[in-house]
């Protein structure tokens, strides 16, 4: 687990140089550039904020307030394209860059974790996005936001090791295992219904045996807790509970050390079977 | 294990009882190859012998700092495993890879870089993978460049370079990292002459500063210019760590030894395939004539009289042909050829040219045609061997009834390598050869 983390502090610089050449390969030649990976998010809210805001709408308000549910949805929304982007891109990085394994001598963690920084570089450049549309709305109507917003990067920062242990992990298996790309990929869809982005964490306050045990799966579920954060800094403006800290900081380290500890036991049989 | 430990100023490569097997690819194994590699951080930790394929079994050498060591072998014997294994990429199944200072590794030169961006961004992204800082590479960025003569190129994309200018980035970066321990394999055979002769010029600079090369490569004039010591390897088996001269001197003999007996059963072959049939898989007809005598059978002796189709450059050789003749002739003349594979007479004779008179032939006779010393230049020879009449009329005419390989200690261009001798007179000085 350290030996990747050394590793990845090692060849930092180059971690940066292919970081930015994974942006500017993104973009170069095309012309609306980097307002493509915001539009994917922006279709996905434009159609949660339909089918949930509108059609379903009394389904769906309990434990949101007066804010606007697009912004609702945004918060969590936005962090989770970071998340599942990374996983299943990064599942696919050693894969995509055999040639480079093979053939000389490469650091491969590095690969996966350019994935995902560069999936961060676009989350932070929708940030002045999201951002803006709060500050209008808290402008308006005091709805949303608030000082709280100061504590997003450290959110942010907190989520980078999970997402890091994930796409690592995720690339490692994949060289030997071609399926877990699609297990991921059916995964995080279930996983996104399951994790509280479309609704509260307050939603189930049921009374059905249902109620019940889905309101246990989605506190259980790992990436909760990120989402409640970023809901909590973002669109209600107030500082995570110490609780929810204490909890993220945990789901992180696990998920670092287990991707870490993967990619570290099979770094040896990556060059022969990438 | 590779491990760098920066003071141990004698030896920069120590591999010690090297063994590296290689997972065969079953059907249906995935979930296995998984566990294994799992549990055992290894492919191959839980194999038993028949899943596994050895690629290099008992390797034991080591690599003096500021020498230049050659690995040759035919293809397949384990050379570029060996290669990675010392620059780490692959993990011993057993023994120790011990290398000291900072490696370099060229495998397949441009292998990092990416089409889509310029050569100027993939000289810094080549840099940073061979672990040099950026401003390292700032401050040797022009050399890189004049020496790959790409100048006007570098803010193209490299999709747009050809394979030589691709090549030729790559080793600019790579030689410019300034390692300690530099791993070639093959690559200088790639880029045209005089990229290649400047490579050549840049290496022998490297090793003049007391740097360590280790060079995989099948050419062996390369090998022997450049190199101190030379590890042969024989599917996967070190057969011999000795100079250059003699480590390629043995490992040709092998080949040629090799080529001897391809030549001995493609001979029988030959023989055993029905008689008077038409030729070979070409269609060209390899045999011909009225079979008034027969030609029984074909042999290359060589001086103590075994079968061989080896020679040494300067060994006696003799042909051997059996002759049967189907009735009593007055009139025969027996001949024989030598050519290249590709036609060309080398030399030919037969017993008319030379003044014999035939006067009878009945039965069975054994035709022999020595020479002591045939001075043939190095490569491979076609025999062509013939019985007719007088006037050229064959009885039996049998091209192309044996193949030779001819070796020699000292190349030679042409078909011919007579006996010489060189003679300097004045100021001539040539450094000691070691012999």
């Amino acid at each position: 687990m350290l030996r990747v983390a050394r590793q990845l502090f090692r060849f930092r610089g180059l971690l940066g140089t292919l970081t930015a050449r994974e942006l500017k390969a993104r973009y170069r030649g095309s012309v609306l550039g980097f307002l493509w990976s915001l539009a994917n998010p922006l279709l996905l809210l434009a159609v949660y904020s339909f089918v949930f805001g509108v059609l379903f709408k009394p389904a769906r308000s309990q434990g949101i307030g007066d804010g606007p549910y697009a912004l609702f949805i945004v918060s969590g929304l936005f962090p989770w394209v970071w998340l599942s982007t990374s996983t299943l891109e990064g599942s696919m990085s050693l894969i995509a860059n055999s040639g480079l394994i093979r053939k000389a001598v490469f650091p491969a963690e590095v690969l996966p974790m350019v994935v995902v920084l560069s999936n961060l570089v676009h989350l932070l450049l929708a940030m002045p996005v999201v951002l803006a549309a709060m500050l209008a709305t808290w402008l308006l109507t005091h709805s949303v936001g608030g000082a709280a917003v100061v504590m997003l990067p450290l959110v942010i920062l907190l989520q980078l090791p999970m997402i890091a242990g994930l796409a690592l992990g995720a690339s490692a298996l994949t060289v030997h295992f071609k399926d877990v790309r699609d297990l991921l990929g059916n995964l995080f869809t279930l996983l996104f219904f399951l994790t509280p982005i479309l609704y509260s964490i307050d939603f189930f306050t049921g009374q059905s045996r249902m109620m019940l045990l889905m309101a246990w799966v989605v506190r259980l579920n790992p990436f909760t807790p990120f989402t409640r954060a970023y809901q909590d800094v973002l669109f209600f403006g107030r500082a995570p509970e110490p609780l929810l800290w204490a909890q993220m900081a945990l789901v992180s380290l696990v998920f670092w050390a287990i991707g870490a500890w993967l990619f570290d036991r099979l770094r040896e049989t990556l060059v022969e079977a990438a | 294990m590779t491990e760098s430990t920066p003071e141990t100023p004698a030896e920069a490569i120590r591999v010690e009882g090297l063994e590296k097997l290689y997972r065969r690819t079953m059907p249906g194994d995935r979930l296995r190859t998984l566990k294994s590699a799992l549990l055992e951080g290894s492919l191959t930790g839980n194999l038993r012998r028949e899943e596994a394929i050895t690629a290099l079994a008992g390797i034991d050498f080591t690599v003096a700092r500021g020498e230049a060591f050659g690995v040759i072998g035919g293809n397949g014997s384990g050379k570029s495993t060996l290669l990675k294994l010392i620059a780490g990429m692959l993990k011993p199944s057993a023994g120790r890879i011990t290398v000291s200072g900072r490696v370099a590794a060229m495998i397949e030169l441009g292998a990092g870089f990416h089409p889509e961006i310029s050569g100027r961004e993939n000289v810094f992204i080549n840099g940073a993978v061979l672990g040099l800082p950026k401003r390292e590479i700032e401050r040797r960025y022009d050399e890189i460049v004049e020496f790959s003569g790409l100048g006007e190129f570098m803010e193209e994309p490299v999709k747009n370079y050809s394979s030589g200018m691709y090549v030729r980035l790559g080793f600019a970066v790579a030689i410019h990292t300034d390692p300690d321990v530099l791993l070639v394999d093959e690559v200088l055979a790639v880029g045209d002459e005089a990229f290649a002769h400047r490579c050549v010029r840049r290496i022998e600079e490297f090793l003049a500063a007391g740097r360590t090369l280790l060079l995989v490569s099948h050419s062996l004039d390369l090998v022997s210019g450049l190199c101190d010591r030379v590890l042969w390897l024989d599917e996967g088996r070190q057969r011999l760590v000795a100079s250059p001269r003699r480590a390629i001197d043995a490992y040709r003999q092998a080949v040629a030894e090799q080529e001897a007996e391809e030549h001995q059963a493609a001979k029988e072959q030959r023989e055993a395939a029905p008689a008077g049939g038409p030729g070979s898989e070409s269609g060209e007809e390899l045999r011909w004539g009225s079979r008034e005598a027969e030609i029984t059978s074909i042999r290359l002796l060589n001086a103590a009289g075994a079968e061989h189709y080896h020679l040494e450059c300067g060994e006696a050789a003799c042909f051997e042909i059996r002759v049967r003749a189907a009735a009593p002739l007055t009139d025969f003349v027996f001949g024989v050829a030598i050519a290249t594979p590709r036609g060309t007479e080398v030399w030919g004779t037969n017993t008319d040219l030379e003044g014999y008179v035939p006067a009878s032939f009945s039965g069975e006779a054994t035709i022999r045609v020595t020479c002591p010393a045939l001075r043939l230049a190095p490569g491979e020879y076609t025999v062509d061997v013939a019985v007719h009449a007088r006037d050229g009329a064959p009885y039996d005419y049998r091209r192309r009834a044996l193949t030779l390989t001819v070796t020699a200690r000292h190349g030679g261009v042409g078909v011919y390598f007579p006996e010489h001798a060189w003679d300097f007179a004045g100021e001539v000085r040539w450094a000691d050869e070691e012999t």
